[in-house]
């Protein structure tokens, strides 16, 4: 293998690809990456066997041919060559060894032979759904915080993707909590899908997608449980996680008897003033929800405490429709989804202190409300 | 066959069994004897393991000539005048029973004078039959001597154990009465070699050298507290010195050795949560409370006792010896003295930790003074006994505070404190951290947090009545269950400490703790369950923690009251010293 490639390209390949290598595995190929020559490109790839990346970046190619290279050695390396100029490297095959110029550097990187590393899925990307990158990226953050990291429940560390008619939603949960965030299709899809995606293949590919992208390609090959996702020069496979997901619908409360709307940053802020005193403790916040009279306005008061650190307490104003309630939750649970609304209101829905509580964007007239977050209350014990 | 009155000997011989039963009792009973004499020398030899000669020489106030035939009579007692006594007795002895049961299986001999008599008497006793009492000069006190026991009564003889152990039996006893009474100077002759020997100057660690062996001795911690008229004082081993019997655990009721199950139950629950199953710890309590306050006179031997208020005494006891372990409970040092035995640190420590009553220890022969060392392998402290002289009602085993190096084997935190490396294993840390935060949520009412979906738990019939039993405990403890159809309960919310981990394993792992450990006490149930379930919901060994998360593990710890041991007793640390590291390191001392 013999190619020369333009030292920034490099460097962007291999810090998109480098998030999947696994530096401890007990696989050595494993925290390299596969360079190849791929139809005229340089293909970067590394994968943790459950998530996987590639790049394809431009490269003068003069001999084919693909080795793995140390993925941090390489990284390390090539952030530290000069700037615009080209990276030649060519590859000694009998002993495995890339010889990698840039400028006066001159280096011999200790290869593994590229028949070891895992082979990568080849997509069809004429048979995937399109989606608009920027639309797909916020999907992705208002729901992976709320997918479990406990490995105990592997099906609440997943996202649930469905895509029926022009509809396509995204839900996550974790045993306190749910995320639902739904989005119109430009075209209604054929095929109806539904698949559980690793939180944090999304979470990945979310960082990968970058704003220069317009559309991204959601594929599925059927047979497979897995799922790729291609953006410009970008490919992330993922393995599907098995299993049933919980039937989230019945869980979303159908009424509600307070509804009271905040200003978000205002609610937000409470709750982060809150959180640093509830911290000490279980993360409990009081919300004291009361409603206004003819002359003054309905007010949430937000109080978090804690033996140690002592209390804090915040007055929001809010317009509040319904009977007065004293409800508990987990102040953090209630700070990550504030985070991710866009709207400058929110709406809680609540109806009594064991039962659940909504949060949903109020969002402008015309556009329906797309985004909700389903919070379990928490009890003081008597 | 015809019934008829018994004779007298035969009576009499019979009644012995009682309290005569082998060796050991005779010298039980005439030591009690002499200690209500007032001595404050006794002298003990014994032969033939006590079958062939026990003989006790006090310097007590000795018994009147006159009196003398009078004191082997049955029922005969200087300390004992009207029934009313009964309920107020300051000697230790005071049926009247032991000089006649001894006589009447023996030969006896009784040689007595008092203070201020100008001569003594002697008085000679065969199988029950006294043969002649004349005057003899002799030292004040009383000498007795107890030759050819239970001659007469080959039946006892045949049930007496081995020699060694009717030895051991006696040597173990004396030890007991000589810790009860440090100001008495005790010495025990067995087939005239010395087998104990105490100085009278009122140190009771010193004797307790001669009962536990120096190394236990050392590290055992004094207990003191006086609670309205009741006083417990007395030594119990830290956590890290334990045994796999109770048999090292003494209780003394007004200074007379008893055998107490509920005072060794309540003495174990003082170490609630610091030992592991099936260790015992060692222990030597002196209970002191108006004698009206406790009944003596339950069993000829007197070994049992019964308390007026018991609860009030468990009670007490539970919380002297919790005191006197919070207030110190040092992380176990590592066990790697062995490797420099034979260097200066340990005899060093020895004299410097009890100046005062250490010369006396050269007295005792080696193997006395190791009674159960090999029984146990006690660990080791390899750091110097820095606090071994409790302070009772400081409670000050905190750990200092810790600076995080590194996680090892995804199982143990490295972290260093002002006095050295600290080990800390992870898990039992955490399991700590939990159950503490548990119990100070207790108070103001645990968090619950409700699932989005109940758990269904499916249970056997036998569990489901276990829990069925047990939902109004769970609730205060913050789980919320509720029954659904036979064998199937709903969780509807689990304690928030508890939020990262399976509802329906954290369920079940109560269910198995109930059967497995089936207490009446309620608050002991409670802590069990909290126990229970902090190990099924704390980080485990394998885990890899980040630094923020090691050091939010250790600034949780710091925090704890007892941050030394896990719930169930095992330790979460182990003390490297800087002075340890040093001379490991041939830096320091003797290599």
């Amino acid at each position: 293998m013999r190619v020369s490639v333009l030292q920034e390209n490099l460097a962007r390949g291999l810090s998109i690809v480098s998030r999947a290598v696994s530096p401890r595995s007990t696989l050595p190929v494993l925290a390299n990456v596969l360079v190849a020559t791929d139809e005229g490109r340089l293909r970067l790839s590394a994968t943790n066997l459950e998530l996987g990346i590639t790049c394809w970046i431009g490269a003068k190619i003069q001999d084919e041919g693909s080795t793995t290279v140390p993925a941090r050695t390489f990284s390390d390396l090539v952030a530290t060559l000069p700037g615009g100029n080209q990276v030649e490297m060519s590859l000694t095959v009998r002993t495995q060894t890339l010889n990698v110029r840039c400028g006066a550097s001159n280096t011999d990187l200790k290869c593994i032979d590229a028949q070891e590393f895992p082979p990568m899925p080849v997509s069809d990307v004429s048979q995937g759904l399109e989606l608009n990158v920027m639309d797909f990226k916020e999907m992705i953050q208002q729901v992976v915080f709320a997918a479990s990291t406990d490995d105990a429940r592997p099906i609440l560390t997943g996202v649930l993707v469905t895509v029926k008619g022009d509809t396509i939603t995204l839900a996550a949960a974790d045993g306190f909590r749910l995320s639902v965030r739904k989005a119109r299709l430009s075209s209604p899809v054929a095929r109806p899908l539904s698949a559980v995606i690793p939180a944090r293949a999304l979470s990945e590919l979310a960082r990968i997608a970058s704003d220069g992208d317009k559309t991204l390609t959601m594929i599925t090959p059927p047979g497979r449980a897995q799922v790729i996702f291609r953006v410009g020069d970008v490919e992330l496979v993922s393995q599907l996680i098995d299993g049933m997901f919980p039937d989230y619908e019945q869980i979303i409360p159908r009424r509600c008897d307070t509804r009271a709307v905040l200003s978000t940053s205002a609610f937000l802020k409470a709750c982060k003033q809150a959180e640093i005193f509830a911290r000490e403790g279980s993360h409990i916040a009081k919300l004291n929800i009361q409603p206004g009279g003819e002359l003054k306005p309905g007010v949430v008061e937000i109080t978090g405490q804690s033996e140690e650190t002592g209390s804090n307490q915040n007055i929001v104003d809010a317009n509040i429709e319904g009977p007065g309630l004293l409800i508990a939750f987990n102040v953090r649970f209630l700070r990550e989804v504030l985070d991710v609304i866009r709207t400058p209101n929110v709406a809680l829905e609540t109806t009594a202190n064991n039962l659940p509580g909504v949060i949903r964007p109020v969002e402008s007239q015309d556009d329906q409300s797309e985004f909700l977050h389903v919070i379990m209350p928490m009890h003081l014990g008597s | 066959m015809s019934i008829h009155i018994l004779p007298a000997e035969v009576a009499s011989q019979i009644a012995a069994g009682e309290v005569v039963e082998r060796p050991a009792s005779v010298v039980k009973e005439l030591v009690e004897n002499s200690l209500d004499a007032g001595a404050s020398s006794i002298t003990i030899s014994i032969e033939g393991a006590g079958q062939r000669l026990v003989e006790v020489i006090d310097d007590g106030c000795g018994i009147p000539a006159e009196e003398l035939a009078l004191a082997v009579e049955r029922h005969a007692t200087s300390k004992l005048s009207q029934a009313a006594d009964l309920f107020n007795i300051q000697t230790l002895g005071f049926r009247g029973e032991a000089l006649a049961s001894i006589g009447s299986v023996s030969n006896l001999t009784l040689v007595s004078r008092t203070a201020h008599s100008q001569v003594g008497a002697k008085l000679r006793m065969e199988g029950g039959q006294l043969l002649n009492l004349q005057p003899a000069g002799a030292p004040p006190g009383t000498t007795v001597r107890v030759e050819a026991l239970f001659y007469n009564v080959p039946a006892r003889l045949k049930f007496l154990k081995s020699e060694a152990t009717e030895r051991r039996l006696i040597d173990n006893l004396v030890v007991r009465y000589a810790l009860a009474y440090p100001n008495v100077r005790f010495q025990l002759m067995q087939d005239k070699r010395p087998a104990l020997q105490t100085s009278g100057r009122g140190e009771r660690r010193e004797i307790l050298v001669a009962l536990y062996g120096a190394e236990a001795a050392r590290q055992m911690l004094e207990v003191n507290s006086i609670d309205g008229e009741m006083r417990i004082s007395g030594f119990i081993s830290p956590p890290s010195l334990t045994r796999s019997h109770r048999r090292d655990i003494f209780f003394y009721v007004n200074r007379r050795p008893v055998q107490d199950g509920a005072l060794s139950a309540a003495l174990l629950k003082g170490y609630h949560t610091l030992l592991m199953v099936g260790r015992y710890p060692l222990g030597a309590i002196f209970i002191e409370m108006p004698p009206d306050a406790v009944d003596v006179n339950v069993h000829p031997t007197k070994a049992e006792v019964r308390f007026r208020q018991p609860e009030q005494v468990f009670a007490a006891l539970q919380s002297a010896v919790r005191r006197a372990l919070l207030a110190h409970s040092p992380a176990p040092g590592l066990n790697i003295s062995l490797h420099w035995g034979s260097g200066e640190q340990r005899p060093s420590s020895f004299t410097g930790h009890f100046d005062p009553s250490w010369p006396s220890m050269e007295k005792f022969p080696p193997q006395e003074a190791s009674v159960e060392a090999q029984d146990a392998n006690p660990p080791i402290s390899a750091s110097p006994p820095a606090r071994a002289s409790s302070q009772p009602g400081l409670p000050d085993q905190r750990v200092p505070l810790l600076r995080p190096v590194g996680q090892i084997a995804a199982a143990y935190l490295a972290a260093e404190g002002p006095d050295g490396l600290y080990l800390i294993d992870q898990h039992a840390a955490h399991e700590r951290v939990l159950f503490e935060r548990f119990l100070a949520q207790r108070s103001s009412g645990i968090p619950s947090q409700a699932l989005l979906q109940p758990a269904a738990v499916h249970l056997s019939a036998a569990e489901a009545r276990l829990l069925a039993d047990q939902l109004p405990t769970l609730a205060s403890l913050g789980f919320q269950v509720e029954p659904f159809g036979p064998g199937v309960f709903l969780v509807r919310a689990i304690p928030a400490l508890l939020a990262n981990s399976n509802p329906e394993d954290a369920l079940r792992v109560l269910v198995e703790n109930f059967e497995e450990d089936e207490t009446p006490l309620q608050a002991l149930q409670e802590e069990r369950i909290i126990a229970r379930v902090c190990k099924r919901a704390a980080v485990k060994a394998g885990a890899i923690l980040s630094m923020e998360e090691q050091r939010a593990l250790l600034f949780d710890l710091e925090a704890c009251q007892s941050p030394r041991t896990c719930p169930h007793g095992r330790p979460t640390m182990i003390h490297l010293s800087v002075d340890l590291l040093e001379r490991q390191f041939g830096r320091k001392g003797a290599r």
